[in-house]
């Protein structure tokens, strides 16, 4: 299992496009995909896990992912979280 | 058995089956055996894949064209419906607890909601619309796919008793009303909307219960006793047996006869139609109005926010309703809803993508409503008009302007209106001239409705309202339902005033107020001189009866007294005496002193 932790970048945080994009990116990956924030933890490939973490703008999340492509998942929706997910992020 | 006690609405007892509607989700619960339970999976499923197809169909839609930035949302809608959380849960749950899909749906949504009213993120805690959104998509497609959800409970077998918590007029107008032997709800007073409803259709109705959706088990057998306003859960044979022994037969409907409605002494009463949805034509056109006095179209949403309610839709709607009614006049009131208070906290995100416009009820009546709304959001009054005056090319149809305050709020409309059509003309669409109109409803526009007459082609009175604001009545308040009395004083003389102001400005004034389906009130009415009145279909029958049993002359003379008395009481004293027997319908010539 691979895990890394992303910080939100995007000013509106996980609201219901960017959790879209999440969601779109993971299912393209075999692997099982796990999001926590804190103690909370939910299925990757779920909107509506994604929507209840209420992650806002700054908020760190670990993202792990167990499977055939599990190294490559983690890159990649590391790097959306923290490109601002297809927004523009903010800096500040 | 057990009794309830509340304020009965109507006279008279009914019994039969329980049904609980549940308003917050507009939900029904109810049993499904267990050979059924795969049955109500299927609806489930088959709901989802109509959800499916509309979700992608719009999305790919606007993707093209303009408004192509709203199209993640509705991708972030699609991953919602497949979303094990919510779909899943709703058939666990009718597996484990065998109840319907609505409720199933409902309640798993109820589950989620508690989760995002938790976080404390203002804006993504509002994400919830998001879901609610599917969830209300979901529950209409589980009506095979047809028409509008016309009828909420059309999956409920045959006669029944409905238990509300509450029940708005957007649900109200779901629901049909001809399979409701009796009618109970937690919530309402003497005066709230859902029970005028309720007494207009003659139905044996008790409001203010406070628990019986708690206390009531839905499919058992309970009766209403409009007489004592009690709601008996599981009544004994022998009470049910003496209940229902004092009620009278239904009588037979015949097709009403149309037309203006005459007095003994020729005054042309014009009687019109309330009416809340397009189809409701055919019940107006069978009780015999003279047309469309109001058509409520904010009903036409049905709980689902304005945004959703385009254009075209509109325009379908209206020219069903203009084309039904032709050559009788429609008269369109835009909508009067409400938009919801601001959020208390947080400011990001585009403060626009937030508002939702409320549909239920009027929560806050001072607030950003009605036409006050409809310029604040200039883009839904724009599609509105251009609907309206698009569909007025199929026949004669008027516009009138709900909750109007003042001279300027008309004005700002005219100009919409003037550059709508322009648009349109430019478009090479037809857009002739409609004729604009003001409710009187808010005491400011009566007492100017002088200067309101100078701007206008019309003017109406929603007494309803009007009552409310000028004797400071909460109508949804039942503490203060005995301060609601419809001949105050103060309403006679402000209803006199807006009567001779209309007069002399020379244009048509019309009543569209419960008040004019009370018949007693109605003499009142046409004694001050009110000739053009709007109500309820049912009522209709009723009040013609009554203008064609009386002279307006003597009506007059009676108004005239009542307009020299100072209390409600004295008011009321004085009609009894003069007016008696007006309800009975019988002639009052001699009567007065």
């Amino acid at each position: 299992m691979v895990s890394r932790a992303a910080i939100v970048r995007n000013s509106l945080g996980m609201h219901a496009r960017a959790a879209a994009r999440f969601v779109h990116a993971a299912a393209q990956f075999q692997s099982q995909i796990r999001v926590a924030r804190g103690e909370r933890v939910i299925d990757g490939k779920s909107i509506m896990g994604i929507l209840l973490l209420a992650a806002a703008r700054g908020t760190t999340l670990v993202i792990s992912a167990e499977g055939p492509d599990e190294e490559d998942a983690v890159t990649s929706l590391c790097r959306l979280v923290e490109t601002g997910l297809g927004e523009e992020p903010c800096s500040a | 058995m057990q009794r309830l006690k509340g304020i009965a609405i109507t006279e008279g007892a009914a019994a039969g089956r329980a049904v609980l509607l549940v308003h917050r989700g507009r939900a029904i619960r109810f049993p499904i055996p267990a050979e059924r339970i795969e049955d109500e999976l299927g609806r489930l499923d088959a709901s989802r894949g109509r959800s499916h197809m509309q979700l992608e169909s719009i999305k790919q839609r606007i993707s093209g064209g303009p408004g192509s930035e709203l199209a993640p949302l509705f991708d972030a809608q699609l991953l919602i419906l497949e979303d094990p959380m919510l779909i899943g849960r709703a058939a666990e749950l009718i597996r484990t607890e065998h109840v319907n899909a609505e409720w199933a749906i409902q309640r798993a949504f109820d589950e989620i909601a508690q989760v995002f009213d938790a976080i404390e993120d203002p804006y993504l805690r509002e994400r919830k619309g998001d879901v609610e959104d599917v969830v209300g998509r979901l529950r209409m497609n589980l009506h095979d796919g047809s028409a509008a959800p016309r009828d909420l409970l059309r999956d409920v077998h045959g006669p029944f008793v409905l238990i509300a918590d509450e029940l708005s007029p957007s649900v109200a107008a779901q629901i049909d009303w001809g399979r409701v032997r009796g009618f109970a709800m937690d919530a309402g007073s003497r005066t709230y909307h859902t029970a005028i409803l309720a007494r207009s259709l003659q139905i044996p109705a008790i409001v203010g219960l406070h628990d019986a959706t708690a206390r009531a088990r839905a499919g058992e057998t309970v009766a209403i006793d409009g007489t004592t306003g009690e709601l008996i859960l599981d009544p004994s044979p022998e009470v049910l047996r003496s209940l229902l022994a004092r009620q009278p037969a239904p009588a037979e409907e015949a097709p009403a006869p149309a037309g203006p409605a005459t007095t003994r002494d020729g005054v042309c009463i014009r009687l019109e139609a309330n009416v809340e949805l397009p189809d409701d034509v055919a019940v107006a056109q069978r009780y015999g109005a003279d047309g469309i006095g109001l058509f409520r179209s904010e009903l036409m949403l049905g709980g689902r926010p304005l945004e959703a309610l385009g254009e075209d839709r509109q325009y379908e709607a209206y020219v069903r309703l203009v084309e039904g009614m032709a050559p009788r006049p429609v008269t369109i009131r835009t909508f009067d809803l409400e938009e919801s208070p601001p959020p208390r906290r947080g400011t990001g995100g585009d403060a626009a993508d937030r508002r939702q416009v409320e549909v239920e009820r009027i929560r806050s009546p001072l607030g950003l409503r009605g036409i006050r709304l409809s310029l604040a959001r200039p883009e839904l009054l724009v599609r509105q008009l251009r609907a309206v005056l698009r569909a007025s090319v199929a026949g004669p149809i008027r516009i009138l302007l709900p909750f109007v305050s003042g001279v300027e709020e008309v004005r700002a409309v005219r100009q919409l209106i003037d550059t709508v059509r322009h648009e349109l003309r430019a478009e090479r669409l037809m857009a002739p001239d409609v004729p604009l109109g003001a409710m009187i409803e808010v005491p400011s526009a009566a007492l100017i409705a002088d200067l309101l007459a100078r701007e206008v082609d019309f003017l109406a009175i929603g007494t309803n309202d009007l009552i409310q604001y000028t004797l400071a009545v909460d109508r949804t308040d039942e503490r203060v339902s005995e301060f609601y009395r419809p001949l105050h004083p103060g309403m006679l003389r402000l209803l006199r005033l807006v009567r001779r102001a209309a007069a002399r400005g020379g244009v048509p004034l019309s009543v569209c107020g419960e008040m004019a389906s009370d018949p007693a009130l109605l003499a009142v009415l046409i004694g001050l001189g009110l000739t053009d009145f709007s109500m309820t279909p049912g009522a209709i029958p009723g009040a013609r009866r009554l203008i064609e049993s009386v002279n307006a002359a003597d009506l007059r003379a009676a108004a005239r007294g009542t307009l020299a008395l100072s209390t409600v009481d004295a008011i009321e004293q004085f009609l009894a005496r003069t007016v008696a027997g007006v309800e009975q319908g019988s002639p009052l010539s001699g009567r007065l002193s």
